[in-house]
């Protein structure tokens, strides 16, 4: 990944050769992450205990997947407010449609399909208006998803009528959260294929390699040919399915729609990508950006819980961290020019 | 980020020029329209009641939008205004508990330790907001968003989320709940901040470099305008009004309380800047218009209320108004710099 961003910010500056120290500030936040465990794993061994690893594992899977989608439209200088309210939306569209086809007496698989098609399509939907009113409106992202953002959340409670909604079934639980692949959770695995699909998508497919070019020369783009536009609306709707299948996910974990699951979401999806070292200003950021990062917020909320720090202190930290996190992605864009 | 990007994307400033004119005409229509069909339908919504009720809410969502609106201008983004909100309240409540068991019967002293610890708060997140964007260019969106959830996690320590009380009555019954001419103390003072904020957008040099600041970065660093102190100016700025919204929500209610402000106001303070045609692209904006959308939002909000919509249905009318807002400026933007 480092290469191909690498490779892009060479292209643009006109720069050809790789700075020394350029794989040390690579290093950097996997060494921070080693460094934490191991902090974390001298004031409490527990924190290194396979169980704890395990379930570092599985909280990482939700938040990268969550940081993935909002890494792809981050890269095109966007972001995306309403993904946490998507979630909640698609939870409670997802229960409430199982629980209805479960109702009306029709078989597993229907329920399941009934369930799958209400999430995806909901989140689709949302995709869909938020690239349309950013994309072809011209509205700025931060004012686009601030919209579908108080939409969403209207809509997500509405339906539940602000109650969690019973009645997933448990096929759907053990699918999505109890089921494994060769030993190794749902949730991780999801996680793990999406993310080497993505990789590739982004690495290797022109769709993918002119997100990194919309952001780091949006004019650029459009005088090469590109259909901006057309791509932006596409990015904006892969973002929101891809919460969708987190947020049907995270249903299943829970066993119940809940319109208040995507909560704080957007903003810490935002913050586990920018940690990771995508850029605000679009055109860097990857895959790995975003599992990194989205694996440094998980251990670092993980540790300071086993460590029995205050939650209210773990807000400051976080806080903190995220400010810490962007300013040494600063200070290394400066080293490199 | 903001500040980056109006820099690499010179604007038309006619066509947006004349596109905010445009507004100026329209809003204040779909004000005149919503109050007029609200009367009509409903007499309860010219009560003397609702009406002071809708003017005490429209002065703390202006007070916020106010400072929310000159950082945009300058090409910034303030998400920490709710968080400050509340903590401004939590430490006025606490202060002023801690002074009446050291000085009894002292109110003047009192309140102004409570009113200058919580200013003193909002200084203090400004401060940090303003430094780390001014000086150590991190992005404002970053910086704010991180400041937003130390700043909430402070004010929820403090208090362990419990209200605070101990407030002397004077500072409540004598301040916060009482009337002058009629009208509640807090609309006074809002008038005061849109007053103030509007001489010092047109006629101080302030208000003058932070336009130019926000229209175009490069030109005002070559014009010799000192770009970090007035960044730094407007966070300051937008987080003491915060904080003077959370001391006037502190003395109104009786109590500090760390559940004040919050991302609903962070988010409300937004919409009403946006809605007033204030520019995310930074340098256009004017300070009178977003108080008049402080107020359109507050009656809506009481409208619906009033209509007995679904409190949970409200959000959507919001999110509609809101991008459709934009969506209209952008789309006459477009239209206007075509001709």
């Amino acid at each position: 990944m480092s290469d191909l961003e690498l490779s892009v910010a060479a292209k643009d500056t006109g720069q050809t050769r790789r700075l020394p120290a350029e794989w040390l500030w690579s290093a950097m936040l996997p060494i921070a992450l080693v460094v934490l465990l191991l902090g974390f794993a001298a004031v409490d061994s527990r924190v290194l205990s396979p169980a704890n690893l395990l379930n570092i594992a599985q909280q990482t899977s939700y938040l990268a997947l969550f940081a993935m989608a909002q890494t792809v439209v981050i890269l095109t200088r966007g972001f995306d407010l309403a993904l946490g309210p998507t979630v909640s939306m698609v939870s409670v569209g997802t229960a409430l449609a199982m629980a209805g086809a479960t109702a009306s007496g029709h078989d597993t698989t229907t329920v399941l399909l009934a369930g799958l098609g209400a999430g995806f399509g909901l989140g689709i939907a949302c995709g869909l208006f938020n690239g349309v009113v950013i994309a072809l409106l011209g509205v700025n992202p931060f004012v686009a998803t601030l919209g579908s953002y108080n939409i969403a959340i209207g809509v997500a409670t509405t339906l539940s009528a602000g109650r969690p909604v019973q009645g997933v079934p448990g096929t759907f639980s053990q699918i999505f959260y109890g089921g494994n692949i060769f030993g190794v959770p749902a949730a991780i695995a999801i996680t793990v294929a999406i993310g080497i699909v993505l990789q590739l998508m982004l690495a290797r497919t022109v769709f993918g390699r002119s997100l990194y070019i919309i952001g780091t020369n949006p004019r650029a783009a459009a005088v090469a040919g590109l259909p901006v536009k057309r791509i932006l609306v596409l990015t904006y709707v892969l973002c929101s399915a891809l919460a969708a299948l987190g947020a049907i996910m995270m249903t299943a974990r829970t066993g119940s729609g809940e319109p208040n699951l995507g909560g704080s979401l957007s903003l810490q999806a935002i913050a586990g990508a920018v940690v990771g070292g995508t850029s605000l200003a679009g055109g860097r950021g990857g895959v790995g950006t975003a599992v990194l990062g989205a694996l440094f917020v998980t251990i670092l909320s993980n540790g300071m819980n086993l460590t029995r720090i205050d939650g209210y202190v773990q807000m400051v930290v976080l806080g903190a961290i995220v400010i810490i996190g962007v300013l040494l992605d600063r200070l290394r864009l400066e080293r490199r020019q | 980020m903001s500040t980056a990007l109006t820099a690499t994307q010179p604007r038309t400033s006619t066509g947006s020029g004349r596109s905010i004119a445009g507004w100026i005409g329209l809003l204040p229509a779909l004000l005149v329209a919503l109050v007029a069909g609200m009367s009509a339908i409903d007499p309860q919504f010219y009560g003397i009641i609702n009406i002071l009720n809708i003017l005490r809410n429209a002065s703390f969502l202006a007070i916020v939008a106010c400072g929310q609106a000159l950082v945009i201008i300058a090409g910034g983004f303030d998400l920490s205004v709710g968080a400050v909100v509340a903590l401004a309240s939590v430490v006025t409540a606490k202060t002023m508990a801690a002074a009446a068991v050291a000085f009894p019967g002292n109110n003047a002293l009192i309140i102004a330790s409570g009113v200058a610890a919580g200013l003193g708060c909002g200084l203090l997140v400004g401060l940090v907001n303003g430094f780390c964007v001014a000086k150590l260019k991190v992005s404002g969106f970053v910086v704010t968003l991180g400041t937003m959830s130390a700043t909430a996690g402070v004010g929820l320590m403090i208090t362990s989320g419990i209200p605070v009380y101990g407030m002397p009555e004077a500072f409540v019954k004598g301040f916060g709940r009482a009337q002058v001419l009629g009208l509640p103390t807090a609309v006074y003072l809002a008038l005061a901040v849109i007053l103030v904020t509007m001489f010092a957008q047109r006629r101080t040099l302030f208000g003058r470099y932070v336009y130019a600041i926000g229209g175009n970065v490069d030109a005002a660093v070559v014009s010799g305008v000192s770009i970090q102190r007035h960044i730094v100016g407007t966070y300051v700025l937008s987080s003491v009004l915060a904080a003077l919204a959370g001391i006037l929500l502190t003395a109104q209610v009786g109590s500090g309380q760390a559940s004040f402000g919050g991302d609903r106001m962070m988010l409300q303070s937004i919409a009403a800047a946006v809605i007033g045609g204030v520019s995310l692209r930074g340098g256009v904006g004017r300070v009178e218009i977003v108080a008049i959308s402080a107020l359109f939002l507050t009656i809506l909000g009481n409208a619906l209320n009033l209509l007995h919509i679904d409190s949970r249905l409200q959000p959507v009318f919001l999110g509609v108004i809101m991008v459709a807002a934009v969506a209209l400026d952008e789309l006459s933007r477009r239209r206007k710099s075509r001709v």
